[in-house]
């Protein structure tokens, strides 16, 4: 069912060797391949037949969902709408991803936009990998959106990664905070050659009490763009920060824009930006252990991107 | 053994033109085995000397000798595979790289056991500390622990360390000039601390004192205290009394 080339993309995007355990919906070239569910999770293709809507029981504790995507039909540019329904104190895991292969001078792509519903008090922990690679020249593309809702007393912790090989990509991530919950985001960008990158982040701290946590971090090699929008906006006694770091090697270039807006006497928000090259003391002290310039650098922006 | 041969380090100067000699052609040879602290004034090129050893400054003009080969053209890492290790004063502080990474990479080493066992070795770091990242959030002290440790953990031939007591408190100067001394013995390592504190001048075997990029003194404490109080090396507690105390801002 899986060929060689697809399980290599598996494996980037989503850690798989194999089919998962657990419940999984694997789409391939637009169309499903596989699917699983279990006891307490449930996946089905939406109304309209554009994506699918992941149910999650109530209470249900450890247990993980893998919803990767693999690309590698030429001229094919895919679009899903997936919703996650997550109810209640349930406490779960989902593994997003797409790889595309391109091998021909056709564009490929893929839009993913994921909708999640977070109960009260539930956790989920969200894991989404973007990957191209393949000898074709086609242009690869990759948007994916996220539109997050944390019901009271929900967490969610969203890891957003762009390994590398995607040529344009335009990234959305928004969210809404009710009381007393928690949004940890962390997006991991590198380009390279003539790649473009933007991403747009609005995070809304609506509940009292809520807080909010955006971590980026990017890496721009060769003539690669990285433009990045992160806003934080609070609407009540409320906790956010902003943290993005941004690499520039070779000549690539970047804008990064934080924004605070406190809209509440109580809000506490707060960020740090940089952008520049990979600092000296850190590459002495690398080189100082014994490692050469290279070797030097590629550990600083592994760390840098983990 | 190192031997420093007619070492020169020369700045352009940026007022009225011209060029400065930091370093101004020194000699010096360092036996092995031995425990040498470097003090002077701030700015006599104490700093600027231990950095041309293990690289991270170009010598202008002269020659380094470690271990009877010319080591003034190799790289950084090339010194560092030769047995030299450098601890610096001000550690870089990176983000997503933890203590465990930087001994992995110091060593070479990254099964857990082994890991554990160097940094109980080294005593001066908690267990605990493995995971931590090197970044911001550690506090000069526990940088520097971390600094101190990895250092040692690379089992060089030579160790240099620059100001090992910046934001250490004064209740682990002790143990740290212990474990400075035991681990000097146990691999019978050269050591060269750049300091002002008196608990490392005290440990020393050799005593050199810079001023104006050349050395000045070398020899024991006792010989060198009349030349610290007339360099006005304030950080020197017994020799800073008085009205001389609103120079010691250290």
């Amino acid at each position: 069912m899986l060929n060689a080339l697809d399980k290599s993309l598996l494996k980037t995007v989503a850690d798989l060797e194999g089919i998962p355990k657990g419940a999984y919906n694997i789409r391939k070239d637009g169309k499903l391949l596989a699917r699983q569910v279990s006891a307490n999770i449930d996946i089905e293709t939406n109304e309209e037949g554009t994506g699918i809507v992941v149910t999650i029981k109530p209470g249900t504790k450890n247990e993980s969902v893998h919803i990767p995507v693999i690309l590698s039909q030429a001229g094919l540019y895919d679009v899903v709408y997936n919703s996650f329904i997550i109810g209640d104190d349930a406490d779960v895991v989902i593994v997003a991803g797409c790889g595309i292969h391109c091998g021909t001078s056709e564009p490929e792509g893929h839009a993913g936009i994921h909708e999640f519903k977070v109960g009260k008090r539930a956790k989920v922990t969200y894991v989404e990998k973007h990957y191209a690679s393949g000898e074709g020249t086609g242009k690869r593309t990759l948007n994916p959106t996220t539109k997050v809702f944390l019901d009271e007393g929900a967490q969610a912790d969203m890891e957003l990664t762009q390994i590398g090989g995607v040529d344009d990509t335009t990234r959305v991530n928004e969210a809404q905070l009710e009381a007393g919950s928690l949004l940890l985001i962390t997006e991991r960008v590198m380009t390279d050659g003539e790649q473009s990158a933007v991403s747009t982040n609005n995070i809304v701290l609506k509940g009292a009490g809520s807080r909010a946590n955006m971590i980026s971090r990017s890496v721009m090699k060769g003539n690669s763009r990285q433009v990045l929008y992160a806003t934080i906006e609070a609407r009540n006694k409320s906790f956010g920060h902003i943290e993005c770091d941004a690499i520039i090697m070779d000549n690539g270039t970047n804008e990064t824009m934080p924004a605070l807006k406190a809209f509440h006497p109580d809000a506490e928000l707060t960020h740090e930006a940089s952008i520049g090259k990979i600092a000296n003391d850190q590459l002495t002290k690398l080189m100082s252990l014994g490692l050469d310039y290279d070797q030097a650098v590629n550990r600083i922006i592994q760390g840098f991107l983990k | 053994m190192l031997e420093l041969k007619n070492l020169y380090f020369t700045v352009e100067q940026s007022e009225g033109g011209g060029t400065r000699n930091i370093i101004d052609g020194m000699n010096f040879t360092f036996e092995d085995g031995k425990f040498y602290a470097i003090t002077g004034p701030n700015g006599s090129g104490k700093t600027t000397l231990a950095k041309l050893i293990m690289g991270i400054n170009p010598a202008t003009q002269g020659e380094i000798i470690f271990n009877g080969t010319n080591i003034s053209g190799l790289s950084i890492a090339q010194r560092a595979k030769a047995g030299i290790a450098y601890s610096f004063q001000h550690p870089a502080r990176f983000k997503g790289i933890t203590f465990r990474d930087l001994l992995a990479i110091a060593t070479g080493v990254e099964d857990e056991h082994k890991l554990l066992e160097i940094v109980r070795r080294v005593g001066i770091c908690p267990l605990s500390f493995l995971d931590k990242e090197v970044d911001a959030k550690l506090s000069g002290g526990e940088i520097k622990k971390i600094e101190l440790a990895i250092t040692i953990a690379l089992n060089p031939e030579l160790a240099i360390y620059d100001e090992p007591d910046t934001g250490i408190d004064l209740w682990t100067i002790g143990p740290m000039v212990n474990l400075l001394k035991k681990e000097m013995t146990r691999r019978d390592m050269t050591t060269i601390v750049v300091s002002h504190n008196r608990s490392f001048l005290e440990a020393a075997d050799v005593i050199l004192i810079i001023d104006g990029g050349k050395i000045v003194y070398n020899g024991d404490l006792e010989g060198a205290v009349p030349l610290l109080e007339d360099l006005s090396v304030c950080t020197y507690r017994n020799t800073c009394e008085g009205d001389h105390d609103a120079e010691c801002f250290r």
